[in-house]
């Protein structure tokens, strides 16, 4: 079956490492961290200091879910900024090439 | 094939120097300024967000109970010492800001009058971790120098902003009753639990007692400098010169210097001996502290003396060494002496990597838990307490 997505120009598979390659995973990891954010998953992270996220859950789900919380959110606001700022030195790369005189 | 290994490579160069862009400038966005966390005088918008944060817990019972049966999971200090700070807090707080005392008073006398009530109904084990009943206290009959000392700043900060009659024969009654054991031990040591000794509530002890002399007019200056000049003598490792965290009652050392316990040290020694107070933060702040790309942080061991994690120190998180334990208490020793270049990096990583919450002008660190945020409400408000007391008794 084929995905209806894939019809919009920004679902589409980019080559790997490149400018829109950077952004789509930028984009994927941004997703990602409002899904775990607006879940409420950032209540658990009081494992870090050795707290019980979560009576109810316990401290094995609790713990799980502040590693998928903190993990996602380096990536966003470590790994986000890097692909873009990359994605954007690329394109300006690429700008400077083609304006060059062969 | 060569395009697309070329195009990797260029790939990859980007990412490298996005990187080396995007690090150095990360903290940028989670540096404020210094006033955001500790104003002088008045209370900083953080001070105040955290208190109402804390405020709210002490007029819902039932929000205050799964906060405090989360910390009891894993440690019933935690609870006792989650109190403390808060009142302690809002002791300055009251100082800082007339208008709301009589609320701060009304909240300070709730907690003292709970805890009372909780140690007298439930023994003193209920706030101490299981292990305390696991052999006999050396001086009998036992008592735990970490809630008598506590609770006594406890009553003694709360009568210093205002006073309380009831409070005055249970704060002489506690503090004759510790400079007692302090007497009758030649050592000048008593144990918080059994044959374990603890810097911090030595510390926090006797300026309980000093706040009890400024009260009640007692003199107990003579007991005070001979438990520093014992202190300078037998509790100090050589290789650092910073003070012990934990002994026997006979004083050997059971612990190194740690930085959960020695920055609240410091800032307790300023009411003692000011110049002891610095010499022993500038120590931990040379040992223990570090900032990075611009985030500060403390480690809770000093190279020379490594240790291994435990309740007090929280997770050691790798490479950086960074305690979580160490490091939230690194914000009362930099606000207590002033080392704003400390304050701003700590500040910028309680934001970055404490995970803050702010709802309805409430704010609390979901990182972080009751006691964690109570003793970061005390490092944005400290200072009047002491100053006050100081201004008639003067440092020693």
């Amino acid at each position: 079956m084929k995905n209806p997505l894939k019809k919009f120009a920004v679902f589409q598979r980019s080559e790997f490492l490149s400018p829109r390659d950077l952004l789509q995973r930028a984009g994927t990891i941004s997703v990602l961290f409002l899904l775990v954010h607006l879940a409420g998953f950032r209540e658990f992270t009081g494992v870090l200091n050795g707290t019980i996220g979560s009576l109810t859950l316990g401290w094995k789900l609790s713990a799980f879910l502040a590693v998928v919380y903190i993990v996602i959110y380096l990536a966003f606001v470590v790994l986000v900024p890097v692909l873009m700022l990359a994605a954007g030195i690329l394109m300006v790369g690429r700008w400077l090439l083609r304006k060059a005189p062969p | 094939m060569k395009a697309r290994m070329k195009r990797i490579l260029a790939g990859l160069a980007a990412l490298i120097l996005a990187a080396l862009i995007w690090l150095p400038c990360l903290h940028f966005f989670f540096t404020k300024p210094v006033s955001a966390f500790r104003q002088e005088p008045g209370l900083s918008p953080e001070a105040r967000q955290l208190a109402a944060w804390h405020l709210q817990l002490w007029t819902d019972p039932v929000l205050r109970d799964a906060e405090l049966k989360k910390m009891r999971v894993s440690n019933a200090e935690w609870d006792f010492m989650g109190r403390s700070y808060l009142v302690w807090s809002l002791a300055n707080m009251a100082l800082r800001d007339p208008a709301s005392k009589p609320l701060y008073l009304r909240t300070m006398d709730q907690i003292i009058d709970e805890t009372l009530r909780l140690e007298k109904q439930e023994g003193m084990y209920f706030f101490l971790m299981p292990y305390a009943k696991d052999s006999r206290y050396v001086m009998q009959p036992p008592h735990s120098l970490f809630l008598d000392g506590e609770i006594s700043l406890m009553l003694a900060s709360r009568r210093v902003v205002e006073e309380k009659p009831e409070y005055k024969p249970l704060l002489t009654e506690r503090v004759n009753a510790m400079v007692e054991r302090f007497r009758k031990n030649p050592r000048l040591i008593l144990e918080s639990y059994p044959d374990q000794c603890w810097m911090f509530d030595h510390c926090i002890a006797l300026d309980a007692i000093k706040l009890s002399d400024y009260l009640d007019g007692a003199d107990h200056s003579a007991l005070i400098r001979d438990w520093l000049a014992m202190a300078r003598r037998r509790l100090v490792d050589p290789k650092t010169g910073l003070l012990f965290s934990s002994f026997t009652t006979d004083g050997t050392p059971l612990d190194g210097p740690e930085g959960s316990s020695i920055w609240m040290v410091a800032h307790s020694l300023q009411l003692l001996d000011a110049d002891f107070a610095r010499d022993q933060y500038q120590r931990a702040r040379k040992e223990l502290g570090a900032i990075t790309l611009g985030f500060g942080y403390a480690h809770e061991w000093p190279q020379s003396w490594p240790g291994t994690p435990d309740v007090d120190s929280g997770p050691i998180f790798p490479g950086f060494d960074i305690s979580a334990g160490s490091s939230g208490m690194a914000f009362v020793g930099a606000s207590a002496f002033h080392d704003d270049e400390f304050l701003k990096p700590l500040a910028a990583t309680l934001e970055f990597a404490a995970f803050p919450s702010r709802t309805h002008g409430r704010l609390k660190y979901c990182a972080s838990n009751q006691v964690g945020d109570a003793a970061l409400l005390y490092a944005a408000t400290l200072g009047p307490l002491w100053q006050k007391v100081e201004s008639r008794t003067g440092p020693r």
